[in-house]
């Protein structure tokens, strides 16, 4: 189809497409926008760079910000002091496994809630929506856990936000990545890690780490689309409409391929041997009742910068109690 | 002109730079530079992608500890030990000719299974190797190319930075990988040997006096005196792959606790003052500076080739060929090949395998054979001018006083065509990645 | 080896590194050369840290299960420092690779020529470091006035801004460093043969 005009518009992701959130910004976002774009006078052109060919994993906002690209999948938690208020999930672990909701709540409170977009107007973005949710973290490690003294001592490698979990639970937290986890636990550096089924089973690490335990860490938000702001105020009610109703069918099709994914991962890992188990209601609360509130401390630290960090906290908290979840401790509420 | 043809343009452009003598990094980010704003037909964004990869393009826990590793194989040369391996193996080698080129290919071998990344291969063999290849009569152009060479072995036997990047692309197991790295890595070795040994035999002008079998000047060291030679580097290589294997430290902080240990057998050899250490600390920044800064420049210059779109057109032109699956296979290393003559391996990676993936994937290719034909493809790249960084570490460790680049290429040419043999033989013999999972 | 080494060709000084017989230039290149020496004991030391921190990180964790928080971070901040306080003395130290075969033919038939050939690229090499500081000036004002930092909150932060404000004091003194060199090459293309 012929346009009257058609833009080139750069999309950006640190991420490379293999990874499901980049995926659907090539296989759902784009093929949506152009849709509802089609018989229009405006259509748009995609010049899609993933996995780092202009930008890297934590770099998408800052090219985007700056214009090098029109749109960026931004990960807020590669971003933690830019997009601070975005990881409002990862300080309030134990909240709810349900990740669909958690990234629908998101999507919302961002599109509705003031002092969220102005986060994102502060840093020269519109937000779109296409929250990246991520499934629900688990542990996995190389001995069985049935009580909480099992992680006395034991080296649990863990992404950044997510060490602060390990605090008061006797284990030792290490910083570390993805990409190494099979081979650290493998040689023994570490005991286990804190990750999520969809990206432990192409990893192989049931392999190194049989005992998967659900602990209830919940599922986290971990960012989502967004547009050069200048780029985005300057195009037309039919353009910006397209971007934020693509937004609604990526959701759908992200978060139906993410429980799939997740569904058959777990089977796959038993079927090869993994033991899963649920961690019972009494260890979750002693897990959590061991942690110090890092959510305050974050908070905290925000209000000092005015950014309404406690009101965020409490905002998100009685969202998801409203949505149902039932936090195994309110976090906002000490 | 289209996105395509500057992209084009850019690529005779930044050849034609280097050729005419301008600083290599300063090629790229002219290149990149007006690239972009030719591209966005904005200079302030051009400056932006110039600025943001500044910042942005080496800070990583990856590439942050690789003046680790330069500085453990620095301290080694500083303390002789690597001087007294070599005279092991000079003894040991002394009726085969060019033995101490074999010598160097088997310690880059051992060196490998350290290290992730080949600039640290390259950079700590150019100042341990390379001045005692050439004090025994080797040409400096061998001298250096062996060492740019079997750097190469860095990124293939495992642990391997450009495996994981593979994996991360692919969402593939490291595990896997990497012990599919280990025969080829291997092989690769035996054939870079064969290559030395070919060389002696029928161009002994290429290796110099190293070339001929010498008879022993002096007495004959002793066994005990070659024992003690020859253990500390033992000890020292031991204890890293044992604490990265024993589960003590990661492969990434291996270069750190290898310093460590270089320093605490050089001081206990009494063979390393405070003032030797300070040298090599300031010549590790100085390596470390002109190749980093160098991958930060290589780093501006794919930006803009992504941006222009040309790496995704021909990549797209293999990925929808109608072809058999060979053919495939081989066009899309051709094009590896090629694109590595002027781009620096992750980018290749980052732009062209996610491209392939679809297409492997739906040949039935084996993925992690594929990951180990890709990484060998890619670095043929590390040893081929213009942008052959691999040599560009030997040039920058040797200093203005080595010999000049273009020796240094020609040096590294016979390896990189033992690469391509290897990387025949991988295609032909998919067991050879895929035997040992 | 008995006799001594023939000049070699290839070690000829190229022009932007012909010797200046200027008063005023020698003070400038002493003081350009003490700020690159500077700088690139800083980067040294910074070098020397990491390996510290990164043995205390692994003999903390294996021995007394006490991690050093935030090594990852550290260690990406600093690298890019270390690159930008060592780029200057690395430059000054030829260590910035060029291909000189063309220059050096050129130099021994048109000395002149290859002069200006050579000032022409360390005229673009000055640009392009300008370019890159001051695109990387508003970087540096972001990092300072958002407050930015790297790492989690509860755990390990570390601020941006420090590593910025190293990048565009290297990108001077790498700036410095090439203006010496353009001064150089062009004083060799007026100069008169000889
Ligand atoms: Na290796
Ligand atoms: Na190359």
């Amino acid at each position: 189809p012929a346009f009257a005009h058609e833009q080139l518009v750069t999309i950006v992701a640190g991420h490379p497409p293999v990874f499901r959130w980049v995926k659907h910004a090539s296989q759902t976002f784009i093929p949506a926008v152009q849709a509802a774009l089609e018989g229009s006078e405006h259509g748009l052109k995609f010049s899609e760079q993933y996995g780092g060919a202009l930008a890297g994993v934590g770099e998408e906002l800052e090219a985007t910000e700056e214009g090098l690209a029109e749109i960026g999948l931004v990960s807020s938690l590669f971003d933690p002091s830019k997009l601070a208020i975005q990881n409002v999930t990862y300080v309030t672990p134990f909240v709810s496994a349900d990740t669909a909701k958690i990234s629908s709540m998101m999507d919302r409170l961002q599109a509705e809630d003031p002092r969220m977009r102005a986060s994102w107007e502060a840093v020269n973005l519109e937000y779109l929506g296409c929250a990246i949710g991520i499934d629900d973290y688990l542990l996995m490690t190389d001995f069985p856990v049935e009580r909480l003294a099992d992680l006395e001592g034991r080296k649990i490698g863990a992404p950044g936000p997510a060490v602060n979990w390990l605090k008061g639970t006797g284990a030792v937290g290490v910083s570390g990545n993805l990409t190494t986890y099979y081979n650290e636990i493998k040689s023994g550096v570490y005991d286990g890690v804190i990750v999520f089924a969809s990206a432990a089973l192409p990893g192989k690490l049931h392999e190194v780490a049989p005992y998967i335990t659900r602990m209830g860490f919940g599922g986290q938000y971990a960012g989502g689309l967004a547009a050069n702001k200048d780029w985005y105020d300057a195009q037309g009610i039919a353009v910006k409409a397209a971007l934020k109703d693509a937004c609604t069918a990526y959701s759908e099709a992200y978060h139906a391929d993410l429980d799939a994914a997740v569904a058959k991962a777990f089977e796959v890992m038993q079927g090869a041997g993994a033991t899963v188990t649920d961690a019972d209601a009494e260890m979750r609360a002693a897990w959590a009742a061991g942690m110090e509130n890092n959510a305050l401390e974050w908070a905290a630290r925000l209000d000092a910068q005015g950014q309404a960090g406690s009101e965020i906290l409490s905002l998100y908290m009685d969202a998801m109690r409203e949505a149902g979840a039932t936090p195994v401790r309110d976090w906002d509420k000490e | 002109m289209s996105p395509f043809e500057i992209g084009l343009l850019s690529l005779l452009a930044m050849a034609g730079l280097v050729m005419a003598g301008l600083f290599v990094p300063v090629a790229l980010m002219l290149c990149s530079y007006i690239g972009v704003w030719a591209l966005k037909g904005s200079p302030l964004l051009a400056g932006k992608l110039l600025a943001l990869a500044a910042n942005d393009a080496i800070s990583s826990y990856f590439f942050g500890v690789v003046p680790l590793f330069v500085l453990m194989g620095f301290i080694t040369a500083e303390a002789g030990l690597g001087r007294d391996a070599f005279a092991v193996a000079h003894h040991a080698f002394r009726r085969l000719r060019g033995g101490l080129g074999l010598a160097t290919i088997g310690a880059n071998a051992a060196f490998a299974a350290v290290t992730g990344i080949s600039i640290a291969s390259a950079a700590v063999f150019a100042r341990l190797a390379t001045p005692e290849m050439t004090s025994r009569g080797y040409t400096a152009r061998f001298a250096a190319g062996v060492v740019a060479g079997s750097s190469v072995l860095g990124m293939l036997i495992p642990p391997s930075l450009l495996l994981i990047l593979y994996a991360l692309l692919t969402e593939q197991s490291v595990g896997d990988l990497f012990l599919a790295g280990v025969l080829p890595g291997l092989l690769l070795a035996a054939l870079f040997g064969g290559v030395v040994i070919t060389l002696a035999a029928v161009a002994p002008n290429f290796i110099g006096e190293g070339a001929q079998v010498r008879e022993e000047e002096g007495p004959s060291p002793s066994a005990l005196e070659l024992f003690s030679l020859g253990a500390p580097i033992v000890l020292l290589i031991g204890a890293v792959l044992g604490g990265i294997y024993g589960g003590l430290f990661t492969p990434i902080e291996a270069g750190a606790v290898g310093c460590l240990a270089a320093a605490a057998i050089g001081l206990a050899k009494r063979r390393l003052t405070l003032a030797g250490v300070w040298r090599v600390l300031t010549e590790t920044g100085l390596v470390t500076a002109s190749i980093c800064f160098l991958l930060i420049a290589a780093q501006m210059y794919s930006r803009m080739l992504a941006l222009s779109g040309v790496p995704a057109e021909f990549g797209g032109w293999v990925a929808t060929a109608e072809m058999a699956p060979i053919w495939i296979v081989l066009a899309y290393c051709t094009l590896v090949i090629t694109l590595g003559a002027i781009l620096d391996s992750s980018s290749i990676m980052l732009i062209l395998v996610p491209l392939m993936l679809p297409v492997a994937t739906g040949l039935g290719l084996d993925l992690v054979w594929f990951g180990i034909v890709t990484v060998i493809a890619v670095e043929i790249g590390l040893l081929t001018p213009p942008f052959g960084i691999s040599v560009y570490v030997v040039k920058s460790t040797l200093g203005p006083e080595g010999p000049p680049l273009g020796e240094i290429f020609a040096g590294a040419a016979p390896f990189a065509l033992a690469m391509l043999v290897a990387l025949g033989l991988v295609i032909t013999f998919p067991f050879l990645a895929t035997a040992l999972i | 080896m008995s006799e001594a080494p023939s000049p070699d060709p290839h070690l000829a000084p190229l022009p932007g590194e012909l010797p200046l017989s200027s008063p005023g230039f020698a003070a400038v290149d002493r003081t350009v050369g003490g700020v690159c020496a500077a700088l690139n004991v800083l980067g040294t030391l910074l070098i020397l840290g990491l390996a510290v921190l990164v043995n205390v990180d692994v003999i903390g964790r294996a021995a007394f299960g006490a991690p050093v928080s935030g090594v990852p971070e550290i260690v990406s901040l600093s690298i890019v420092a270390i690159v930008f306080l060592q780029a200057a003395q690395a430059a000054r130290a030829g260590r910035f690779i060029r291909s000189d075969a063309l220059l050096r033919a050129l130099a021994r038939r048109a000395p002149r020529a290859a002069a200006w050939l050579d000032a022409l690229w360390h005229a673009a090499a000055l640009a392009l470091i300008w370019i890159v500081a001051q695109a990387s000036w508003p970087l540096f004002l972001k990092a300072w006035d958002r407050d930015e930092f790297v790492g989690a909150v509860g755990d390990f932060t570390a601020p941006v801004w420090p590593v910025k404000a190293v990048l565009l004091v290297g990108c001077g003194a790498l700036m410095a460093q090439f203006a010496l060199g353009l001064v150089r090459a062009v004083a060799a293309g007026l100069r008169r043969a000889p």
